[in-house]
């Protein structure tokens, strides 16, 4: 029996954005949304899905007089990824293509 | 049922298949790899700086110039540069990697032991050309493997080829080693990432 994949990272801009910021230390905002070419209104609200589940923190600051959203993933976050990745390998062993 | 998005990451009726879902993986992975177009602004920069020096050094050597060492003050306004830029840079990177941080511990220990060896080099002669060369060898090759750029590893083995050379030369050579040095460790690698990233 497969173990059924995290929801909330079986999903293309939230699985996305947790894989740059696995590869990263931080990101901003504007930097997620070039490199998913995702929508701002679309991004934020994924965002802030993965920061209620903890998979994420949002640091809202400024730079001069520029709001800033920075994310950083989260240990429970990096953890909810690799669950993910040896879900989706268990899956793809047991139905290679 | 799982939500699933299409290519512009915008709701969709289709879902996402286990291989889809790994390919994205990959695909963001690899564009989160190090922007390596800031890297060659400073071997470019300290390249030209340390090539006129050497050059402009030997030239006055050969002129019986009585202290050729002078051009050496042409690396401050270098290091100037270099600290503002970098500074400026770590402010508004919009993201920083691990990699970034390793790069920077790596080129900043570089420096603390440049300006060492220059600030104690009068208790040995200031006979350091060929311990230079070696500790410029260490920081090259291994921001090489950083950002998987093999000019830069060899540019790291000609300092190194230089290093040796610079022991075994004497001092009217010094110049002429470490022109080639910097030429071959700085300059053309420094060009060629530059080169490489106008091509992506």
């Amino acid at each position: 029996m497969f173990k059924e994949l995290d929801p909330l990272l079986h999903a293309q801009l939230r699985l996305a954005v947790m894989s740059l910021l696995m590869s990263l230390e931080s990101a901003e905002f504007t930097f997620l949304k070039e490199k998913t070419s995702s929508t701002a209104g679309n991004l934020s609200v994924q965002l802030d899905k993965l920061a209620e589940a903890e998979y994420i923190v949002l640091e809202k600051t400024f730079r001069g007089k520029k709001p800033l959203t920075t994310c950083r993933i989260t240990p429970k976050g990096i953890a909810a990824f690799e669950q993910y990745v040896n879900d989706l390998k268990q899956y793809l062993n047991h139905n290679p293509s | 049922m799982f939500e699933s998005y299409s290519n512009t990451m915008e709701p969709t009726a289709q879902p996402m298949t286990p291989q889809e879902s790994l390919d994205l993986i990959t695909s963001m992975i690899r564009q989160a790899q190090r922007n390596v177009q800031q890297s060659s602004y400073y071997f470019l920069l300290w390249g030209w700086v340390v090539a006129l020096s050497h050059a402009s050094a030997y030239v006055l050597l050969m002129m019986d110039y009585r202290r050729p060492y002078l051009v050496w003050l042409l690396t401050i306004p270098a290091w100037i540069i270099t600290v503002y830029k970098s500074r400026q840079q770590g402010r508004t990177a919009r993201s920083v990697s691990h990699l970034d941080h390793i790069t920077w511990a790596l080129w900043t220990s570089f420096g603390i032991c440049i300006f060492t060896l220059v600030a104690f080099g009068y208790k040995i002669n200031f006979q350091l050309n060929a311990v230079i060369l070696l500790v410029c060898a260490l920081p090259t090759s291994v921001s090489g493997v950083i950002l998987r750029f093999k000019p830069l590893i060899w540019g790291g083995v000609c300092f190194w080829l230089c290093g040796i050379a610079s022991f075994l030369l004497p001092a009217s050579w010094q110049h002429i080693v470490g022109l080639v040095a910097i030429v071959s460790g700085y300059l053309v690698p420094g060009y060629l990432l530059r080169n490489k990233l106008k091509n992506v």
